[in-house]
C-alpha cells in the first residue's frame, strides 16, 4: 500500500466534503452555533419563567376550624405574606384547586396531646404537578415553621426556661469535595453519552456519502478504474470518516464548555474555582480514537454495503440506537467498571470516560477496554477492507431483501424469512403464556410450554404445508452404534459446556437468586426423579428437537452444513431467553445440529438432547451423595483441570462417531 | 494492445446462474480501433469491467499491455485509459482539482500535471471552465473534462464503454473526434456500442458479441461478404439467428 495516495485520497475527501454544505452544518455549524443559543436562549427562558412564577401573586385559601389566638396568629403571617392572597372558604365551591381557583388549601384543626398541650394541625393541600403550587406549599411549610418558633417560645416564657434550651445540636454543612469533583459529577454522567453519540453522528453523515454516495454519483468506478489500490482507497475514506467524528467531537466540547460558563454565570454561579481537568479531557479526547476508529470501521462497511445513500442511512440506524443505549449507562448511578463491563463495547468507554472525568480509574480495566476495542478495531478494518473488495458486495444491484419477497414462497415453508416469523412467533408465546404457565405451577406448565407452544405448533405447521413429515423430521433408522458413542460423548461435551458456563460465571457473575431458581428446576421438590426426569429430559429432547433439528434447521441446509448448524444453534440459544446460558446452550444446540446432519436421522439429537438434561437432573439431586462426583463437581471448588481429559475424550470419541457416519449422505428435504 | 483469452464471468442470481461472459477470445492492437458490439446485456460492459479490474474473471484471462489482469491489477489500469456512461465526475470539485486529483493517484507528477492540462485544455478547448466547478458544467463541458480526466497519465490502452450514449450529436461529435485522435497517436482502442451506425463508421474490426458469447469477428468488408448482405443491421442479425441454429444442432 501507498501511503503517499492514501493521502492524496484523504486530502481530496476532506476537501470534497468541505464544500458540501450537509457535511459543513452538521459537522462545524450545528456546534457552533446551535449550542450557545440552546444554552442562551434556555437559560434565560428558565430565568424569565422562575421570575414570572415567583412575581405571581398566589390565592390560597384557609379553612380555619379552631378559631382562637393561635391559628390567628397563623393567618396573620399568611396574610402579611405579600405573594398570598387569602379567600375564604365557601361549603359546596367544588374542587377548588383542580379548577386552578387556589393554589393550596390550608385547614387548621387542633387536638391536645398526652401532657395537656395544644397540638395545632394544618393539613395543606396542594397540586405537586404544578410548579406554582409545589412553590406556595414551601413558602406555607416556612410560614408554619416560623409561626411554631413563636408559639414554642411563648409557652417556654410562659414556664420560663430560656429559648436557648431549644439548640442543642447545630448543623455546619462543609462540603469537601473540591469544585471540579461537583462540577465532575454533574458532567461525568452525561458527557460520556453526548461525546459517544457526536463522534457517531458526526461520522455517520461522512461515512455514507464516502462509498454509498460515490455509487449514486456514478463515481465509484471512475475512481475504482484508476490506479489507486482498493485499500489505498479504503484507507483514505476510512482516515476521512475517522478525521470528521473527531473534528465533530472536539467542536462540540468546545462550544459546549463556553456555553455551559455561560449558563452557570447567567444562573449566579461562577465557574471562577471551578477548574476544568483539562489534562483528562486531553486523555479522554486521545481515548475517542480507538473507538472512534471501531466506529468508522463499521460505517465505511455499512457504506460499503448499501446500493445509496438513504440506504446507509437506514442501516446506520440500529447502529446509533444500540450505541445510544449503550452510552447511556454512564448515566445510571452505581454502574462502575468491572471486568465484564470492561468487555462490552462502547458501554466499557461510556464507563471508562465517567472514571476519568471523576479522576479516579484504574489502570487495569483502562488496560483492558483499550485492548479489547483495539482487537475489535483490526477485526473491524479488515471486515471493511474485504467488503470493498468483494465486488458482489461493491456492485450489489439486486432487490435481495425488499418486503415483496415476505409474501413469496407460499408453498415453500423451509425459506428463512418464514422461519424466522415463525421462530419469533414461538418465542414471543414462551415469553407471555409459558412464563405465565411455569408461575402458575411449574411441573404443570413446562409440560404445557413443550407440548402446546413448542411441539404442537411445528407439526400443524409441517401439516398444513402438506409436508412429509417423516421425510422432513427425518425420521431415519441409524446404526445402533451411535447410541452407545453419543452416550459416551455426553460426559465431556457436559463438562467442556459446564467450563465455559464457570468461565462466563467469572466475567459476569450469576445473581444468587438466578442460581436458586436453576437449582429449583432440576430438583423441583416434590416431583418424583421418574416425574422430572419425564419433564426435564424426555419432553424437551422431543419437543425442542423435533423443532429444531426436525423443522428450522432445514430452511438454512441449502447454505451449507456449518451455516445450518450455526444459525440453528444460535436461534436455539436465544429461544431459552436467558442471557446467562445463551452461550452454553447455542454450543449445546450447534452440537445437536452437528450430530443431527452427520447420522441423518432426529432419534440422534433426541437422544443425546435426553441424555444431557437427564445428567443434570441426576447430578443435581443425587450427585452430593456420590463421593467422587461430589468431589470433582459439586463442591464449591470448580476442577479446572477437568477440561484436559474431557477435550481429548471428546476428539477421541469424535473420530470414532465421525468414522461410523462418514457414508452417510444428508437427504435434501425442502 | 489488448489481448482476451477464454476470459468468463459468472453472476449468481437468485435461482439460476447467468454467464455474462462466456469464453471470449480477442485481441486489439495498436493504432487499431476494436467496437465490441452487441445490444444491451450482451456482456460488452462486464467484459470492459474485466479489462478494467474493476470485475474479477471467474476463469480465462487477459492481458493489457503484457499485463496480466489477474496477476498484475496494478499495471493494467496504470496503462489504461477508462470512459464510459457511468464514470461520473466529482461535482464539488473544480474541473482542475478533477484533474490533478487522478493524475496524482496514477503516480504523474506535479509539473508533469500541470503541463498535461494545458495541453489538453488546448486541445479540448476547456481553458474557460477549467477553475469552475464541475457541478456548473454543461454535459458538453462535462464530457470534455471526463475525456480529460481519463488520458492524464496519456495510456497506451483506450476503453470506451458506450461513451456516446445519452449525448446529443455536438458532444457525441467531440467523443468519436477524440477516438480517432487516440488512433492516429497510435493508441490501441476499444470502443462499445449497441448502435450500427456508430460501429460502421469507425471500427476497424468488429466484434459481434451476444449473451456473451462471440458470434462474429473481422472488418465490416470482411463481414458483408461472410453473409452476403450489406446493412450492419441486417448482418448483425443474420449472425444471431445463425448462432441459434447452431445452438439448436448441438442438441
Amino acid at each position: 500500500m501507498n501511503f503517499k495516495k492514501v493521502f492524496t485520497i484523504y486530502k481530496k475527501e476532506l476537501l470534497d466534503l468541505m464544500r458540501d454544505r450537509r457535511t459543513v452544518i452538521t459537522a462545524v455549524v450545528v456546534p457552533l452555533i446551535m449550542y450557545p443559543l440552546m444554552m442562551i436562549g434556555v437559560s434565560s427562558l428558565m430565568m424569565r419563567q422562575e421570575k414570572k412564577l415567583d412575581d405571581q401573586i398566589a390565592t390560597i385559601c384557609v379553612i380555619d376550624n379552631v378559631q382562637d389566638k393561635n391559628s390567628a396568629k397563623i393567618i396573620q403571617q399568611l396574610e402579611n405574606f405579600d405573594k398570598f392572597q387569602l379567600m375564604p372558604y365557601v361549603a359546596g365551591s367544588g374542587n377548588l384547586i383542580e379548577d386552578n381557583i387556589v393554589k393550596a388549601i390550608i385547614t387548621i384543626s387542633d387536638s391536645i396531646n398526652t401532657s395537656n398541650y395544644q397540638i395545632i394541625k394544618a393539613l395543606i393541600s396542594y397540586n405537586a404537578a404544578d410548579e406554582k403550587s409545589e412553590k406556595v406549599y414551601r413558602q406555607l411549610k416556612n410560614k408554619l415553621d416560623t409561626v411554631e418558633q413563636i408559639l414554642v417560645s411563648e409557652r417556654l416564657q410562659k414556664i420560663q426556661i430560656d429559648t436557648d434550651i431549644l439548640n442543642a445540636v447545630e448543623i455546619i454543612q462543609e462540603n469537601i469535595a473540591p469544585p471540579e469533583q461537583m462540577f465532575g459529577l454533574l458532567v461525568s454522567k452525561m458527557l460520556p453519552y453526548m461525546l459517544i453519540l457526536l463522534m457517531i453522528s458526526g461520522g455517520a453523515v461522512v461515512a455514507s456519502d464516502l462509498i454509498a454516495g460515490e455509487k449514486e454519483r456514478k463515481t465509484l468506478e471512475t475512481i475504482l478504474v484508476s490506479a489507486a489500490h482498493r485499500n489505498e482507497l479504503v484507507f483514505g475514506k476510512y482516515l476521512t470518516v475517522i478525521t470528521i467524528s473527531l473534528i465533530t467531537v472536539c467542536l462540540n466540547l468546545v462550544s459546549l464548555y463556553f456555553s455551559l460558563h455561560h449558563l452557570l454565570s447567567q444562573v449566579g454561579m461562577d465557574m471562577v474555582g471551578i477548574q476544568l481537568p483539562i489534562g483528562n479531557f486531553a486523555l479522554i479526547l486521545l481515548l475517542m480514537l480507538p473507538l472512534a476508529t471501531l466506529f468508522s470501521a463499521i460505517l465505511i462497511s455499512i457504506s460499503t454495503y448499501s446500493r445509496n445513500i438513504k440506504e446507509a442511512q437506514s442501516l446506520q440506524m440500529p447502529l446509533m440506537f444500540a450505541s445510544m443505549m449503550a452510552a447511556m449507562i454512564s448515566m445510571f448511578p452505581a454502574i462502575e467498571l468491572n471486568l465484564g463491563m470492561a468487555l462490552i463495547p462502547v458501554v466499557n468507554f461510556a464507563l471508562l470516560f465517567k472514571e476519568i472525568i471523576m479522576g479516579n480509574f484504574q489502570l487495569n480495566y483502562f488496560l483492558i477496554v483499550l485492548g479489547s476495542t483495539l482487537l475489535l478495531d483490526v477485526i473491524a478494518i479488515y471486515f471493511s477492507v474485504k467488503l470493498f473488495n468483494n465486488e458482489s458486495i461493491l456492485f450489489r444491484t439486486t432487490e435481495e431483501k425488499s418486503l415483496k419477497f415476505w409474501g413469496k414462497n407460499k408453498k415453500n415453508i423451509f425459506n428463512p424469512q418464514f422461519i424466522m416469523l415463525f421462530f419469533i412467533a414461538i418465542s414471543l408465546a414462551l415469553f407471555y403464556l409459558g412464563g405465565k404457565w411455569q408461575a402458575a405451577d411449574l411441573p404443570e406448565g413446562l409440560i404445557r410450554t413443550q407440548l402446546f407452544i413448542i411441539l404442537l405448533p411445528t407439526i400443524f405447521v409441517l401439516r398444513i404445508s402438506k409436508s412429509d413429515i417423516k421425510k422432513v423430521l427425518r425420521f431415519n433408522p441409524t446404526n445402533p452404534l451411535n447410541f452407545g458413542v453419543v452416550l459416551l460423548l455426553s460426559i465431556p461435551v457436559m463438562i467442556i459446556v459446564g467450563t465455559i458456563s464457570q468461565l462466563i460465571n467469572i466475567i459476569f457473575p450469576f445473581p444468587e437468586s438466578y442460581l436458586e431458581m436453576m437449582k429449583n428446576l432440576v430438583q423441583m421438590n416434590g416431583v418424583s426423579t421418574w416425574k422430572l426426569l419425564f419433564i426435564i429430559a424426555v419432553l424437551p429432547g422431543v419437543c425442542e428437537e423435533i423443532m429444531f433439528r426436525g423443522f428450522i434447521i432445514n430452511a438454512f441446509t441449502k447454505k451449507g452444513f456449518w451455516y445450518a448448524i450455526i444459525v440453528t444453534g444460535v436461534l436455539f440459544g436465544i429461544m431459552h431467553l436467558d442471557p446467562f446460558r445463551l452461550i452454553p446452550v447455542t454450543i449445546l444446540g450447534i452440537w445437536m445440529g452437528y450430530l443431527l446432519l452427520k447420522t441423518n436421522t432426529i432419534l440422534i439429537p433426541i437422544f443425546a438432547h435426553f441424555i444431557n438434561n437427564a445428567l443434570a437432573i441426576l447430578l443435581g439431586k443425587y450427585g452430593e451423595s456420590i463421593p467422587i462426583i461430589n468431589k470433582l463437581i459439586v463442591e464449591q471448588e470448580f476442577s479446572w483441570w477437568l477440561i484436559i481429559p474431557a477435550i481429548l475424550a471428546f476428539v477421541w470419541l469424535l473420530k470414532i462417531f465421525d468414522k461410523i457416519n462418514k457414508n452417510n449422505t444428508l437427504s435434501e428435504v425442502a | 494492445m489488448i489481448e482476451v483469452k477464454n476470459l468468463t464471468k459468472i453472476f449468481n442470481q437468485k435461482d439460476s446462474t447467468l454467464y455474462a461472459v462466456d469464453n471470449l477470445s480477442f485481441t486489439a492492437n495498436k493504432g487499431e480501433i476494436v467496437v465490441l458490439l452487441g445490444v444491451n446485456g450482451a456482456g460488452k460492459t462486464t467484459t470492459m469491467r474485466m479489462l478494467s479490474t474493476v470485475l474479477k474473471p471467474n476463469s480465462g484471462s487477459a492481458t493489457v499491455e503484457g499485463f496480466d489482469i489477474n496477476l498484475n491489477p496494478q499495471r493494467v489500469r496504470v496503462n489504461l485509459g477508462f470512459l464510459s456512461g457511468d464514470t461520473g465526475l466529482y461535482a464539488r470539485l473544480t474541473a482542475r482539482e478533477v484533474i490533478t486529483y487522478f493524475g496524482e493517484l496514477y503516480d504523474v507528477s506535479k509539473p508533469k500535471i500541470k503541463e498535461r492540462i494545458n495541453e489538453m485544455a488546448d486541445l479540448l478547448d476547456m481553458h474557460d471552465f477549467l477553475d469552475k466547478k464541475v457541478d456548473l458544467l454543461s454535459t458538453g463541458m462535462k464530457q470534455k473534462v471526463s475525456i480529460a480526466r481519463s488520458i492524464v497519465h496519456d495510456p497506451p490502452v483506450m476503453i470506451f464503454d458506450e461513451p456516446t450514449a445519452g449525448l446529443d450529436i455536438l458532444t457525441a461529435k467531440n467523443i468519436v473526434d477524440f477516438i480517432h485522435q487516440c488512433k492516429n497517436e497510435g493508441k490501441c482502442v476499444l470502443f462499445s456500442t449497441h448502435i450500427m451506425r456508430e460501429a460502421e463508421r469507425i471500427a476497424d474490426k468488429i466484434v459481434m458479441i451476444h449473451e456473451g458469447k462471440i458470434l462474429a469477428e473481422g472488418t465490416l468488408t470482411e463481414m458483408r461478404e461472410k453473409s452476403n448482405l450489406q446493412d450492419l443491421d441486417d448482418i448483425f442479425i443474420h449472425f444471431v439467428n445463425n448462432s441459434k441454429v447452431e445452438a439448436n444442432d448441438e442438441f
